[in-house]
């Protein structure tokens, strides 16, 4: 059971990255960005085909996160430049990745089951540490780049980016250059999507042409879950809310998978066990808010 | 009321945990599929059929866990992660990314791991060596390689005017971009040219198929999934272009001039079969990937009428069955 939770902990915290990239868009900038469905593949295919190629794992991971800068950049391009609406531009951005990451990868699957990864390396360095060095490697990562996010938020940048998206007249007025600060927020919104797509690629064992298809959508549930459970308007328990949302959503799974037939759930059923479980998650904590205070005004 | 229900919840506890304990003994094997298809399902039917039919019966001597990604590579690995922790004995993974996950998560262990429908399971990083399985550590399975080679042939006999061969696929399944490949790769010996066209989305399939009417002299669809979903508006292209279909898949007959190929059932007992040889003693750097043989050849008079096009004698005598006027008339009832 334990070794279940860290697994589920372990995912939920690698695709947390990815939230945090939908969380820029769709939260601070108010941009529904659809790219990610490509972007993070176009992360898996960089660095898996580069530590094919014999490249070292972080670089691998740092040209992944340079490659989805860049098409955040692109999508960003099509709609502050060519007046492109933001959803048709995401699209846009994701069907031509498609085609993009195929030539990346020159085939739509590489394997890396055979390929000296980050993971791997970091589970040989720290084999000490048992089934933890994999879970505490993916925390300090994914809090290093939290806290990045927190601190950039408060600089000057970060704030006219959060004033872009609550509103654009105000901040426009104030002499910042709105598209410049769009274009910007999907570049590192897609930058982070990317290099959640190259860990994972290396945690699987392989990267698919496939693997991103539903990325917004749980990427969204991520933001969406952490958001009602966790409600504030400070940056640093915002994006906390959505690493905590994505954690419920990998546990969810997890559990669906683990108990879901004990309760005699066939496998088909696992995205409506998924869904309910988080449903309950949900839920439950309202409930109890509420009855604290009927039990309050008693 | 509420003390019913605690009561109840205490109940199932009870039966869940006796459950576990009559099934001590049982040998547990988890199997996990990508996503709900048609020819996976076959798969993961003849694996448990072949097991059923050397003894082993769900509940008594053998638990199943049966899991489906549901098209998502994450919980693919979640699945892989789960079985892990339940300490399954042998894991199936039929297709290529479930098959890879389980092989990432059981990576060092000794549990063995059997895939199915995997058409290339070398570049898949499943195996080293399809023939030599001394350094595939703890995994084997089956493979669904196709003879692209002998379908061309195929084609080729069918007329002598049939040149151009028009090839719809996905070019982001790895299963049918290999296969395209070797069909160019083929094409060359044989006289004949590749005209590809690509769809990403199964609906996107009926403009791909469209784009070959007036170009090609036949249409040539492997085994991809995402072009499968939507056979039927290839025959529609084939009629409009009258030109003959050739479908690498048995089970879609009904929608193509003419098919070959095997049907996933029984790739699912030649996984099973693999299975079962573990159970029994063997293990898996011992059993090299095995490959299914004698694609059979299907005909369809009905479809093959609508475009005007006669079957030679020689094709119609290899046939293992013929549909004409809605009947299936198989050889094998008929000898």
């Amino acid at each position: 059971m334990v070794q279940i939770l860290i697994h589920a902990v372990e995912q939920g915290l690698l695709y947390g990255i990815a939230a945090l990239g939908v969380f820029i868009t769709y939260r601070i900038l108010s941009f529904p960005d659809l790219t990610v469905d490509g972007s993070f593949v176009t992360g898996a295919a960089i660095a898996s085909s580069l530590l094919v190629m014999g490249v070292n794992p972080l670089l691998a991971l740092g040209v992944a996160l340079l490659a989805g800068v860049l098409a955040g950049t692109v999508t960003g391009l099509l709609n502050t430049r060519l007046g492109i609406t933001d959803l048709l531009a995401g699209v846009l951005s994701m069907i031509m990745l498609y085609s993009i990451n195929l030539r990346i990868m020159g085939r739509p699957n590489i394997s890396l089951l055979r390929t000296d990864t980050i993971i791997r390396q970091v589970e040989h360095t720290f084999s000490f540490l048992g089934g933890f060095a994999i879970l505490g490697f993916i925390a300090l990562v994914v809090l290093a780049i939290k806290v990045g996010l927190d601190l950039f938020f408060k600089t000057e940048i970060g704030l006219a980016l959060r004033a872009t998206g609550d509103n654009e007249a105000m901040i426009t007025a104030q002499g910042v250059n709105t598209k410049t600060m769009k274009v910007a927020g999907l570049a590192l919104s897609n930058g982070l999507v990317a290099l959640s797509g190259a860990l994972v690629a290396q945690y699987s064992g392989f990267a698919d042409v496939g693997m991103g298809v539903g990325t917004i959508v749980t990427g969204l549930a991520a933001v969406i879950i952490g958001g009602s459970l966790l409600r504030s308007r400070r940056v640093v328990w915002m994006t906390t809310s959505v690493l905590v949302g994505s954690l419920i959503y990998r546990v969810a799974v997890m559990l669906a998978l683990r108990y879901g037939y004990v309760i005699g759930f066939q496998a088909s059923d696992l995205k409506l066990v998924t869904s309910l479980l988080v449903i309950v998650a949900l839920v439950v904590p309202a409930f109890r808010a509420r009855l604290e205070r009927r039990v309050r005004a008693c | 009321m509420k003390r019913i229900a605690v009561l109840l919840v205490l109940g199932l506890i009870v039966l869940s945990l006796g459950a576990v304990v009559a099934s001590a003994e049982a040998v547990k094997i988890g199997i996990t599929q990508i996503v709900e298809h048609p020819a996976l399902d076959a798969v993961r039917q003849g694996v448990i059929d072949a097991l059923s039919a050397a003894g082993y019966v769900q509940g008594d001597n053998v638990t199943f866990l049966l899991a489906n990604a549901q098209g998502d590579m994450g919980t693919a690995l979640a699945i892989a992660q789960n079985f892990k922790a339940e300490g399954v004995d042998l894991v199936v993974g039929i297709a290529t990314p479930t098959a890879q996950a389980a092989a990432q998560v059981f990576e060092g262990t000794e549990t063995p791991i059997v895939f199915a429908a995997v058409t290339d399971p070398v570049s898949a990083g499943l195996v080293e060596d399809a023939t030599d399985p001394s350094g595939n550590a703890n995994i084997t399975g089956a493979s669904d390689l196709i003879d692209v080679g002998s379908d061309l042939a195929i084609l080729k006999a069918l007329s002598p005017s049939i040149k151009r061969i028009g090839m719809v696929y996905n070019p982001g399944e790895a299963n049918s971009a290999f296969l395209t490949d070797e069909a160019v790769r083929a094409s060359g010996p044989l006289g004949l040219t590749i005209v590809k066209a690509v769809a990403d989305t199964s609906a996107n399939v009926p403009m791909a198929a469209q784009s070959l009417v007036g170009r090609v002299d036949a249409i040539y669809v492997t085994t991809d999934n995402t072009v499968v979903s939507a056979i039927d508006s290839v025959l529609a292209a084939s009629k409009e272009a009258k030109v003959p279909f050739l479908m690498a898949d048995p089970t879609s007959i009904a929608s193509a001039t003419l098919a070959t190929g095997f049907d996933y059932y029984k790739q699912g007992l030649l996984a099973g079969g693999l299975v079962l040889d573990i159970l029994n003693g063997a293990r898996p750097d011992e059993i090299p990937v095995a490959f299914q043989h004698d694609p059979e050849i299907h005909l369809n008079l009905d479809a093959a009428g609508q475009i005007g096009f006669t079957f030679p004698q020689a094709i119609i005598d290899k046939a293992s069955s013929i549909l004409f006027g809605g009947i299936t008339w198989n050889r094998a009832d008929s000898e």
